[in-house]
């Protein structure tokens, strides 16, 4: 487990859940109403990220982009800590907007840590709650497993040897997604294509849950037949071992 | 039989409820290769879980539903389930004895009759799986030569012990694989290159007879292609193994080294040895015996009699009945029909290897394989056993009728999945 690659998927997998918290989370939606604003983060050595605040909507766009108020951190372990929890203080340009920094972001992160790291297993018997924790846990582990396949230096290994092609990554009804890789070079994003080259699916939420919470064995989801991949199965097979190595980043 | 099929359709209803007791107790309900997710049974609810009994050509699963089995095992159904000579001749020494403390005479029985059929062969060392035997390969070549690296050809499967997994899989570490080499099948460029770059550190090349990975096409040794090989490890001390674990005894009763026209230092056997007995050997000349000797291997179960008894009268009735080339037709009849099949439906099936142990693959959907996919469960469901990412194995046993029986229902098969996907990309 390497800094940089951390500092990635906190960038590039944890914080682009603010997105979808928004969108899914009505407290969250709450907060965000009447905000415009543009925030960028900036992470030395790593890479930047905007989040689009407007008209109670926000946006995720990776790369460098204009912003009201943007976030510099020194090192990947600098910004880790601020997704940590821990306390830290980016550099930052703009002072008008640190109000935004310290009230809003900081209750948005807390929404994010209350699905994500949930205080008590009791939570998940609420139905929306587990659908939302396991939406946004899918999309971390699957925008993760890409930027380990990029960045950590076993998992480009592993992606090396995922031949080239389009996986589709779904919860029947509920979320999809599809990731590509070509040259080893993986890349993820939100919808299905027409015709991926394997298809990973769970059945439902709670097998979802279960397989990425690591309550249940993908095995043992496979052989219920509540979860099934298929397709180019080696394209599958690598992506699985990316996905396991998702955990030793996020735990 | 359903409204629409000609033939029965399975149900598993006894397969999913031994799977259910099984998933508290076994971890992953069926691990390993015969399991539903290695074995990669897409749909689940298309094959069967587990078997019953199985006699020749077939195995009946739990639910009473009959497979014609061209999995055979993964390799070890070679004559036939439960060919009456083999048992008879396991069960005799059963009777007598199976473990014990001093092994019986019939370990030497089988290794003179490993040294007697397998060309390269002076000695016989047994152990129980073909990993047992590519492992020793592995530590007699270093022993030998007292050095560190191995080369291996991408794509290969010498068994699950760390060092044939790859870096990245559960519980591997860096060191498990750090003496690895690897080159591409059919280039002796790069196996020459590997040892310019690394002189006097490659202790041995270990390769399959031919390359048979799962998922892809396999792929024959090129005109010359092991004389290559065996000549740049004669020039440059490095121990030639094969691994015909796989292949042993489908290509050449005297082992695939020869089938291909080359000697191998060291032959891994296994599967098709003792026809579903638990038995390996690795086989070695001359001038390795004293190395073998030396290295501390050994197992509880290793010299246990039955297996050598089946052993022995296995391979006594393959060569009697020259089994090795009937099995070979036999392949290349079925792929034939399976071909012809296929293309009356608008499929382009395209098959690969050598006809005992043939792969196959839809031209149609490569490199996504669905409709594959599909067809094969389409065929498990209707008894003729066949997998989407491995290759397959032949065994004696089979009869013309089984094979029309298998054309039928492939057939059918492809029918199904033709109306089910009328706008995929078929042939004219």
């Amino acid at each position: 487990m390497d800094n940089v690659t951390k500092a990635k998927i906190n960038l590039y997998a944890v914080l682009r859940n603010l997105q979808d918290l928004c969108s899914l989370d009505e407290e969250s939606k709450n907060l965000i109403r009447g905000v415009n604003l543009k925030v960028g983060f900036n992470v030395n050595s790593v890479g930047s990220a905007v989040l689009e605040f407007s008209n109670g909507e926000c946006k995720f766009v990776r790369g460098k982009g204009k912003a009201g108020l943007q976030l510099y951190f020194v090192s990947a372990e600098h910004f880790n800590k601020l997704i940590d929890g821990e306390n830290t203080i980016p550099i930052f340009y703009n002072v008008f907007q640190v109000g935004f920094l310290l009230k809003t972001f900081t209750k948005l992160a807390e929404r994010l840590s209350y699905y994500l790291k949930p205080s008590s297993e009791e939570l998940f018997n609420d139905p929306e709650f587990l659908k939302i924790n396991t939406i946004l846990t899918a999309y971390t582990a699957f925008y993760a497993l890409c930027e380990i396949g990029n960045s950590d230096v076993v998992g480009k290994i592993t992606a090396k040897r995922i031949p080239d092609g389009v996986i589709n990554c779904l919860i029947t009804g509920v979320i999809g997604m599809n990731i590509t890789v070509k040259n080893g070079v993986m890349s993820a994003a939100q919808g299905l294509v027409d015709n991926p080259h394997a298809i990973m699916e769970f059945f439902d939420i709670q097998i979802a849950h279960e397989v990425l919470q690591g309550k249940t064995d993908t095995f043992s989801g496979l052989g219920q037949g509540r979860f099934q991949i298929r397709g180019f199965i080696p394209m599958l097979e690598n992506m699985a071992k990316l996905l396991n190595q998702v955990k030793w980043y996020l735990r | 039989m359903s409204d629409t099929s000609k033939f029965k359709i399975n149900n598993y209803t006894e397969s999913n409820k031994l799977f259910a007791r099984a998933l508290k107790v076994i971890p992953g309900g069926i691990y390993g290769h015969l399991g539903p997710a290695e074995g990669c049974s897409i749909p689940i609810s298309a094959f069967p879980l587990f078997s019953e009994r199985a006699e020749g050509a077939y195995f009946w699963d739990v639910d009473g539903n009959r497979f014609i089995d061209y999995m055979c095992a993964y390799g070890p159904n070679i004559l036939g389930y439960n060919d009456k000579e083999v048992d008879a001749a396991a069960l005799a020494q059963l009777k007598k004895a199976n473990c014990t403390t001093t092994p019986s005479r019939l370990l030497l029985d089988a290794a003179e009759c490993m040294v007697d059929t397998i060309e390269m062969a002076d000695w016989a060392f047994f152990a129980k799986n073909g990993g047992d035997t590519t492992t020793l390969a592995i530590m007699t070549a270093r022993a030998a030569t007292g050095r560190k690296k191995i080369v291996l050809t991408k794509g290969y499967y010498h068994g699950v012990a760390p060092w044939t997994q790859k870096l990245g899989y559960e519980g591997i570490i860096p060191e498990d694989v750090s003496n690895n080499l690897y080159i591409d099948w059919n280039a002796p460029e790069q196996f020459e290159a590997l040892i310019k770059k690394y002189p006097g550190e490659i202790a041995g090349f270990i390769s399959t007879p031919y390359y048979h990975p799962v998922f892809t096409d396999n792929k024959l040794p090129a005109e010359g292609y092991w004389q290559k090989i065996r000549k740049l490890c004669d020039d440059n001390g490095i121990v030639l193994i094969f691994d015909d674990v796989r292949a042993g005894f489908r290509l050449d009763i005297a082992g695939s080294d020869k089938h291909y026209g080359v000697k191998a230092d060291l032959s891994c056997f296994c599967k098709a040895i003792a026809n579903g007995y638990n038995v390996s050997a690795l086989c070695g000349v001359a001038s390795l015996k004293g190395t073998v000797a030396d290295v501390m291997y050994t197992g509880s179960y290793w010299m246990s009699a039955v297996p050598f008894a089946a052993l022995v009268a296995n391979i006594n009735k393959l060569k009697r009945d020259n089994i090795v080339p009937l099995i070979n037709e036999i392949g290349r009849k079925l792929e034939n029909g399976l071909v012809d099949v296929a293309k009356s439906n608008g499929f382009d099936l395209i098959i690969s290897g050598e006809p005992s142990m043939w792969f196959m693959r839809l031209g149609n959907d490569y490199p996504s394989t669905l409709l594959h996919q599909e067809w094969v469960a389409e065929c498990v469901k209707r008894g003729v056993f066949f997998t989407n990412h491995h290759n397959h194995f032949i065994n004696a046993a089979l009869t013309d009728a089984d094979l029309q029986y298998t054309w039928d229902v492939a057939d059918e098969a492809y029918k199904v999945i033709r109306a089910r996907h009328p706008d995929a990309n078929y042939i004219k």
